[in-house]
């Protein structure tokens, strides 16, 4: 079974599934209309990852991939999250701060979570998590 | 809830997933992971380690072997080609290895 | 002449680091083509052309004889003449070709990669120095989009995910293609010991050691060429890279001694 026939058929219940997709556009293009409740679309402040951030945002948009939510990841500075806000200013941008936490993890194989629980990028993805359960009530 | 997580390689899409797996598991859901990417790599970061992030990568292999037999049902791949995660994740790999796009 | 093809993780820098390697190729004075055949094209800010978006149109093909390819080139136009036609002009006098955008266009994508596969086929080997940037991770590196190329090198970050890409990319590479060298291009180093995990976890030699930069991650936020902004480490540690390539690698001089088909 693909992923897309996977995730369009798993019945709904008080489970929350986060679906990593495969990177780039590819499996969203063929993910069956409604497939989904939220869209997170992670794009890094550099024109590349917007340009493919703004590509998934518009498919997800047309495809009904329910609620869209912009992450702004690596911000380093003010610039940054301004860069990811003009180019999302239709939609919500949660930021999440450039962490050494997360290198660390990502050179060692580990979930940030276990270096640091308390690492600043942690923390701003432990508030999105809330903000999702909020905002759908689950 | 089901949550797509999208974005270029290299932005961080599955620290943020993983992350964001283990917070909901925190705050009292029960979550899924599920590693729908052709890479899988979601088990290190939600903390299951090299190991049995590679071993999860075999099983996934033979979900079509196996699905030639009978069709699965969401709760038997939870089942057969899941492990758990720290915090209560269960996670589960599903997408099929390195088969070039449709041509 | 010299054909390689840079693969990798999304987001390993395979863009930077085969964009840079094309321009200084290039100052050697080589007939150098840049060949972009990733889907979320980013090879051109790295060459320092300004505009992202140099896609195929769709009628350089028509529909192929029967029990042939499905898409040929339409008559009248061969691979020298439509690199001559659709290549884009950059810094340093490489050419530009870029097959993979993906704009939401799929039936142009299939036709861009019949008529891309058929230049690259045809082509006349002894005219061009071809430097490429492969799709990100192991889906669609392989398939059919290398095949001009005598190197395959992949880029590694000292990351588990990175060498784990890489590790697959290594295996692939012997089953379904079979390039004369892969070797691994270890990216973004801090330390001796991140080369000593790429190169304990691969099989390859480690040609190249690029230091992590931070101009190359301010160029990435401008959309620059690392050559055009702050060039430093990374731009030496390529400048190094394409002499040992073009001391080791060109199949004129060398014979491969390493993964023969």
């Amino acid at each position: 079974m693909s992923a897309e026939q996977l995730l369009s058929s798993v019945p709904e219940s008080d489970t929350v599934i986060v679906a990593d997709l495969e990177a780039g556009i590819g499996t969203l293009t063929r993910l069956p209309e409604g497939s989904v409740d939220t869209t997170l679309v992670i794009v890094e402040p550099t024109p590349r990852s917007i340009d493919v951030g703004q590509r998934a945002v518009l498919v997800a948009s047309e495809r009904q991939q329910g609620r869209i939510t912009v992450v702004a990841n690596k911000v380093a500075d003010g610039d940054d999250e301004a860069r990811v806000r003009a180019a999302f200013n239709d939609h919500d941008v949660v930021i999440v701060p450039v962490d050494p936490v997360v290198t660390a993890a990502d050179r060692k194989g580990a979930s940030p979570m276990d270096v640091d629980p308390e690492a600043p990028a942690v923390n701003a993805i432990a508030g999105l998590a809330s903000l999702l359960a909020e905002t759908t009530g689950t | 809830m089901k949550i797509a997580v999208v974005g270029k390689g290299g932005s961080g899409k599955t620290s943020v997933s993983g992350v964001l797996a283990r917070s909901f598991a925190r705050s009292g859901h029960n979550v899924v992971g599920l590693d729908c990417d052709t890479n899988p790599n979601l088990g290190l970061s939600l903390g299951v380690g090299d190991l049995e992030t590679e071993r999860l990568l075999s099983l996934r292999d033979q979900i079509d072997e196996d699905e030639q037999k009978h069709a699965h049902t969401w709760d038997d791949i939870l089942d057969a080609y899941g492990t758990d995660a720290p915090d209560g994740v269960r996670l589960t790999v599903v997408n099929r290895i390195d088969n070039p796009e449709p041509d | 002449m010299i054909r390689i093809a840079f693969a990798g993780k999304g987001g390993s820098g395979k863009s930077s680091v085969s964009g840079t390697f094309a321009r200084l190729l290039a100052r050697r004075d080589r007939p150098v083509l840049a060949v972009d055949s990733d889907p979320l094209p980013g090879m051109a800010y790295s060459l320092g052309i300004a505009v992202d978006d140099h896609p195929t149109p769709d009628d350089v093909v028509i529909e192929g004889p029967e029990g042939g390819p499905r898409w040929v080139l339409r008559p009248g136009l061969d691979a020298a003449g439509f690199i001559e036609t659709y290549a884009s002009s950059g810094p340093d006098h490489v050419q530009y070709l870029q097959f993979g955008n993906t704009w939401g266009h799929f039936q142009t994508l299939q036709r861009g990669q019949h008529a891309w596969s058929q230049v690259v086929r045809e082509m006349d080997p002894a005219a061009w120095n071809v430097v490429g940037d492969l799709p990100g991770g192991t889906r669609q590196a392989m398939f059919g989009w290398a095949k001009y190329a005598d190197v395959l090198a992949l880029v590694v970050e000292p990351t588990a995910k990175s060498i784990h890409v890489a590790r697959r990319l290594q295996n692939i590479s012997k089953a379904e293609w079979a390039p004369s060298w892969v070797v691994v291009v270890a990216n973004r180093v801090e330390e001796d010991s991140d080369v000593e995990q790429i190169s304990e976890a691969l099989e390859r030699p480690v040609i190249g050691v690029v230091p992590n930069d931070a101009a190359v991650t301010e160029a990435d936020k401008l959309a620059l060429s690392p050559l055009d902004h702050r060039p430093g480490p990374f731009v030496d540690a390529v400048e190094q890279l394409v002499g040992v390539v073009e001391a080791t690698y060109d199949l004129d001089i060398q014979t491969p001694t390493n993964g023969t088909p």
